[in-house]
């Protein structure tokens, strides 16, 4: 009973406290908590664009999914995008990051600037771009191959160069966020640790190997879980440059998503994809967070 | 002894300096093959189509022509309008953004109140979740309140989905902690009020976390590509990476063949005003991304 008192009194003294936090959390229940939560009771049923006329279906749309080979495939080329793309990211990044950090302030910011770039163009503009650049007669992709020997190659419309199209253009604009997170942490090491190495002989590839990378953990771990949560929702420059194809050998399960409810009008099971591609990431994060704290970071 | 510590200093110069060429050549060589599509459109904008299928192609424009802009500027495509749209819808977002976040990011940062963690909590755990899966009952509700039959509904419609920003308010919240508590209740003794505290002496020295988060939000707003795809359904709805799409998606006049000139002419178009933002405010960009995930 008093608990309950003491509980009421401190409730009514934060009462500041809830009204600060009112409109937010309100737009967020509005806008994010009730959508994510009639989104999960939307798997459950069948609906054809027009939502009165659903139908229960229980399990059932999931049952389904599982035996769709398009939706199997989509959801193994995410997976495989995601772990073509991300290490790609992260060593390129790495080790330009590593590049610029030794120079001077301006030439740091020009290229970091530069890196960037693409990245504020956006993924739409880029695929726009791209499209030309993989033309199979006078793309410049085949060109600059073709210098080398190579044959042409139908980089958009062949299995599997569709999905290593879609890996290309993505990693034109995701390397830009990593490389400005790691400068930041490599700038936040200490020049005394750095320079007590050198007075103890150590070359500067040991310096990067013994000092810097280890160092640079936090930031990698953070780049690797932002990244992988990114790529896992890949979807315009699949919109954009190979519409999935061919065959669905380059969609992706976001991409699923978009077709199955923007253009057939299938929320329910659009839903449902959603769900599962919303689990991953659940499991994921969660694995992240378990190996974050064991590595005690 | 000395000559051979001299001795010593060159050699350690010389190798520092090729090293420094080394990687000057390396970072070149990266920033040119990532720079290079940026480069091809904005090259690309100023060819002819038959410049433009050109084998091999040509790698610096040697009849430079205006033909492709001037159809962009004079075709059916009302680009200013979409340039428009994309301003408003991200400009909204970013005010609407910027009251939610400093609000309740203060108010979980400095009040005490029964239940606060477990607000918190519940609004940090959907950070990381895909937000495609959010759409599918938003649009419903767009399509069942018939928001975009307005223009200034279908501007509140496109801004919807990043209203309450989960990393915004993490953001102010984290900010708002290293503000020291002394401040505010020395406000609090000469007698503001809590209003008072909030908007003369908090929104001040939120200002740099705010101006980056403006920054951040804008920026992803205007790429917010699939929401405005599916919300504009015709041409004077569209933003402008919508605009731009339909542009690459339009055969030229009476050809199989996509328009390259005017897709390039339009994708610069597209680019310039974002890259334009990126080069006069590059450390609030920066801040936006390295906040929270490297300590300062």
């Amino acid at each position: 009973m008093t608990n309950i008192k003491t509980l009421a009194k401190e409730i009514r003294r934060g009462w500041t406290g809830y009204l600060f936090i009112a409109p937010g959390y309100l737009a967020f229940i509005a806008f994010m908590l009730l959508p994510i939560l009639f989104a999960i009771s939307l798997s459950f049923y069948k609906v054809s664009f027009n939502l009165e006329a659903r139908q229960f279906a229980g399990f059932g749309q999931y049952a389904i999914l599982f035996k769709d080979p398009i939706f199997k495939q989509a959801l193994l080329n995410t997976i495989n995008y995601t772990l073509v793309i991300v290490p790609a990211t992260i060593f390129i990044s790495l080790v330009v990051a590593l590049l610029i950090d030794p120079l001077g302030p301006r030439s740091q910011s020009f290229f970091r600037g530069a890196f960037y770039l693409p990245g504020v163009a956006g993924g739409v503009v880029l695929s726009v771009v791209y499209l030309w650049i993989f033309n199979p007669t006078y793309g410049l992709m085949n060109y600059l191959l073709g210098l080398f020997g190579i044959k042409p190659i139908l980089w958009l419309a062949t299995a599997p160069y569709s999905f290593w199209a879609v890996c290309l253009v993505v990693l034109t604009f995701t390397i830009g966020q990593p490389i400005i997170l790691f400068l930041a942490g490599l700038a936040g090491i200490s020049q005394d640790m750095l320079d007590a190495a050198t007075v103890d002989g150590a070359s500067d590839l040991q310096r990067t190997f013994y000092i810097r990378l280890p160092m640079l953990r936090p930031v990698l771990l953070f780049v690797l879980a932002t990244q992988t949560i990114q790529v896992f929702q890949l979807w315009e420059v699949i919109f954009m440059v190979t519409g999935g194809g061919p065959f669905n050998s380059s969609t992706s399960l976001v991409y699923l998503i978009y077709q199955t409810a923007f253009i057939g009008g299938n929320y329910g099971k659009a839903s449902a994809i959603g769900v599962v591609l919303m689990v991953i990431i659940m499991i994921f994060t969660l694995a992240q967070l378990k190996f974050w704290k064991q590595t005690d970071v | 002894m000395t000559a051979k510590i001299n001795k010593q200093d060159a050699y350690r110069r010389a190798v520092e300096k090729s090293t420094r060429f080394i990687s000057y050549a390396m970072l070149t060589a990266f920033a040119v093959t990532f720079l290079l599509p940026l480069y091809w459109m904005f090259t690309g904008s100023f060819k002819l189509q038959t410049v433009t299928m050109a084998v091999p192609p040509e790698f610096f424009p040697a009849h430079p022509t205006l033909e492709n802009w001037t159809r962009l500027f004079t075709g059916p495509w009302p680009i200013f309008r979409w340039v428009l749209n994309s301003v408003a819808v991200s400009l909204l977002t970013v005010v609407l953004v910027l009251i939610v976040s400093s609000l309740t990011g203060y108010g979980f940062g400095k009040k005490k109140f029964p239940g606060s963690n477990v607000l918190f909590f519940i609004l940090l755990s959907t950070m990381f979740l895909p937000n495609q899966v959010m759409l599918i009952p938003l649009f419903l509700l767009v399509r069942y309140l018939h928001l975009t039959s307005t223009l200034l509904g279908t501007y509140f419609a496109m801004a919807m989905p990043m209203i309450s920003s989960p990393f915004g308010i993490f953001l102010i919240k984290q900010f708002c902690s290293t503000i020291p508590d002394e401040l505010i209740d020395a406000a609090r003794i000469d007698g503001a009020s809590e209003w008072q505290v909030f908007t003369r002496i908090i929104l001040p020295l939120l200002k740099p976390a705010l101006a980056a988060l403006s920054i951040f939000t804008f920026n992803q707003a205007w790429n917010y590509f699939m929401w405005h795809m599916v919300l504009a359904t015709d041409k004077f709805q569209y933003t402008i990476p919508v605009g731009v799409s339909i542009i690459s998606r339009t055969p030229a006049i009476g050809k199989m063949l996509t328009d390259i000139g005017i897709t390039m002419a339009g994708g610069s178009f597209g680019a310039v005003f974002m890259i334009g933002l990126f080069v006069a405010f590059q450390q609030y960009f920066i801040r936006g991304i390295t906040f929270g995930a490297v300590k300062e």
